[in-house]
């Protein structure tokens, strides 16, 4: 996984030093929390609980493997939130006009795909820095689902006009446990953070992202077409969101286009940075993101189940941020000299 | 309108009311010389409803109101407001059409924020009245609503009920901080004194996110597993509640008590697992609000409004459930 990534940005095995150091940083900095939270309250440390986290930090995840494609290949993606309402609510819509799950869950990764690829195409044809091409996109994609929806909540139940049997498809894929016991957004995260960990450190389209990310103009001298790495990397983006904004529909079987997925971006880039991935591209680690997602997850866990006022929880929670990433940059920098 | 019908007719048994003002009158209002001149010439008045978020789940149901008031002769009523709760554009947005408009209705995103505008709008002879959340800083001639205080109050005494006096309750709130939600807290938690046995655990601030508001009331009970009730304050944290309930095999030994009609709220009184909900009318909220200004205008004397608290349990909730 990681000797492909920092080979493509700076060869030498200092660099896989500095990456499983970043890591195991990380890593230490969740478990020392952990062990904390579980000395200051009995119940942080109790299968339900942390099954609850699992599942809590689902679709955050989901949507942080497709953030760390494409901070690494250096672009940002600020419209994610809006396209999670999108296609939640557009998938909801169609099952409540009587289609079954597969054509409405294809519609909505259909739209969120679509929506990665305009942004895409913006950011590298369109020369747009991918900050103002996804700030607008994410004006546009949430003005597009409130003039579909009207601003009314949509809510897939049968009195709305949803088929039985698809709705209980639609509730197993949001709200279904395996063996009874693992949430499926549980089950969801994991199968797309395995495959994201695979393409991104195990295929020559990851070493790309990675090269493109790292230098394009020498991924550019060295053949890569760096265009189409970035236009995929949003394309994945956009699906993914789009995944995750089902499947959050799916769980609470109601979504307002006013208020589904708003501020998310910022919670999804905060996650991934806090896991290592670099801001500036081409640098980054699955592994990484998905202890960043924990990080945060079990810090906002945490705060609720030792009973911290929820204002200076969202103190907090940024400080964690700022220290995390603090950390971090001050602890490899030398090895970068 | 059979849920604003109901909702009105509820609230008419329930609610002692808004306390009265003194009486607004156009003799006693500075009136810009432009409208005074479409006033006497019989012309279209343009009334603007302006609303803190209208891309919030009542926008559309006040905009129905809104509509429905734009139907009466004589007066053109527009549905204006920020997309999300945006003081800085409902500032701009009210400073860009003030020249245009007869009158302003506006329920707040900020109560502090927007008083100064309010005061510069009638400065300019323009009429102004507050609907839906009241801006008692500022100079608007009346108010149109729900007095938030006295709903959260009736919210805590349904608690205390729905719980037989015992127990220990939790608040839920998407937003801690915002004015409506202040007051209907210290609403609820004036009417839950009332009960010596009741003890408000915490108030949880889910945010607005829905699968925050679910995680954060999944911690909050986790960490709390002896609350027996769970006190929402507005419309999203209700069914939030009721569907932890529901997964978590708790329908009746977690008593909830919340706001609004939402479907997942309605359905979810009507099935048991949450024992009430109230109401506030937005229908008639956004028909006052234009209906005020036209009577302003028309030289009759306005007051404040009560548009009532409206209580809904599984006794009567099948009077606003969708056919």
């Amino acid at each position: 996984m990681v000797d492909r990534s920092v080979t493509a940005v700076k060869p030498g095995s200092g660099g896989l030093n500095r990456l499983r150091g970043r890591e195991t940083g990380v890593f230490v900095a969740l478990v020392v929390m952990c062990v904390a939270l579980t000395l200051m309250n009995d119940r942080f440390l109790t299968s339900t609980n942390l099954l609850n986290i699992g599942r809590q930090v689902s679709l955050l995840g989901i949507m942080a493997v497709g953030m760390t494609f494409v901070l690494v290949s250096g672009e940002v993606d600020l419209s994610i939130g809006s396209t999670y309402a999108l296609a939640g609510i557009a998938s909801g819509m169609m099952i409540i006009s009587g289609f079954g799950l597969v054509p409405a869950m294809v519609v909505g990764l259909v739209c969120g795909a679509v929506i990665g690829l305009i942004n895409g195409l913006l950011s590298t044809y369109g020369r747009l820095p991918s900050l103002i091409a996804t700030l607008g996109m994410l004006s546009m994609v949430r003005g597009a689902v409130l003039i579909l929806t009207d601003g009314r909540p949509v809510t897939v139940n049968l009195r709305n006009g949803a088929d039985p049997d698809v709705l209980a498809q639609f509730q197993f894929i949001g709200q279904g446990y395996l063996f009874g016991i693992v949430p499926m957004q549980l089950i969801f995260f994991v199968l797309v953070a395995a495959a994201g960990w695979f393409l991104l450190a195990r295929t020559s389209f990851g070493f790309r992202v990675f090269a493109v990310g790292g230098s394009a103009k020498a991924a550019r001298v060295s053949g890569i077409h760096v265009q189409a790495v970035k236009i995929w990397a949003m394309t994945l983006m956009g699906a993914l969101a789009a995944f995750a904004g089902i499947l959050s529909l799916a769980f609470l079987p109601s979504g307002q286009a006013g208020r589904m997925g708003m501020g998310l971006e910022l919670d999804v880039i905060a996650a991934t940075i806090v896991g290592g991935t670099s801001l500036a591209g081409g640098e980054g680690t699955i592994l990484g993101t998905i202890l960043g997602v924990l990080i945060i997850g079990v810090m906002r866990n945490g705060l609720v189940l030792t009973g911290v006022s929820p204002f200076a929880q969202e103190f907090l929670i940024g400080l964690v941020i700022v220290i995390a990433v603090a950390i971090d940059k001050w602890t490899t920098t030398p090895h970068r000299a | 309108m059979k849920k604003l019908l109901a909702g009105t007719a509820m609230a008419l048994l329930l609610m002692p009311g808004l306390a009265a003002a003194e009486p607004k009158s156009l003799a006693d209002f500075k009136l810009a010389d432009r409208i005074a001149a479409k006033v006497a010439a019989g012309e279209e008045l343009n009334f603007f409803v302006s609303y803190q978020d209208v891309s919030n789940e009542f926008a559309p149901q006040i905009r129905v109101g809104v509509e429905k008031a734009d139907a009466m002769d004589g007066v053109k009523a527009t549905f204006i407001g920020p997309v999300g709760s945006d003081a800085d554009a409902q500032i701009n947005e009210i400073e860009a059409l003030m020249d245009t408009m007869d009158g302003l209705a506006i329920s707040s995103v900020s109560t502090d924020a927007l008083a100064p505008l309010i005061d510069r709008v009638l400065a300019a002879g323009i009429p102004v009245i507050a609907y839906n959340t009241d801006n008692p800083d500022s100079g608007r001639l009346v108010f149109a609503g729900q007095d938030l205080v006295q709903s959260g109050v009736e919210a805590g005494k349904l608690m205390g009920g729905v719980m037989e006096g015992k127990g220990k309750v939790m608040i839920l709130t998407l937003d801690a901080a915002a004015q409506w939600s202040l007051d209907r807290e210290k609403g609820a938690r004036d009417g839950l004194a009332a009960f010596p046995d009741i003890e408000i655990v915490q108030t949880v601030n889910t945010g607005s996110d829905p699968q925050e508001m679910y995680a954060s009331i999944e911690n909050a009970m986790l960490a709390n597993p002896e609350v027996t009730g769970l006190l929402s304050l507005e419309c999203c944290t209700t069914p939030a509640a009721g569907s932890w309930v529901d997964r978590n095999q708790k329908a009746g030994a977690v008593k909830i008590v919340g706001f609004d009609l939402l479907d997942q709220t309605v359905e979810m009184v009507a099935a048991g697992s949450i024992q009430a909900t109230i109401d506030q009318a937005p229908e008639a909220q956004g028909f006052a609000a234009v209906d005020l200004l036209a009577r302003f205008l028309k030289g009759e004397p306005i007051d404040n409004l009560d548009t009532g608290v409206g209580i809904f349990t599984k006794d009567n909730i099948a009077s606003v459930m969708k056919q």
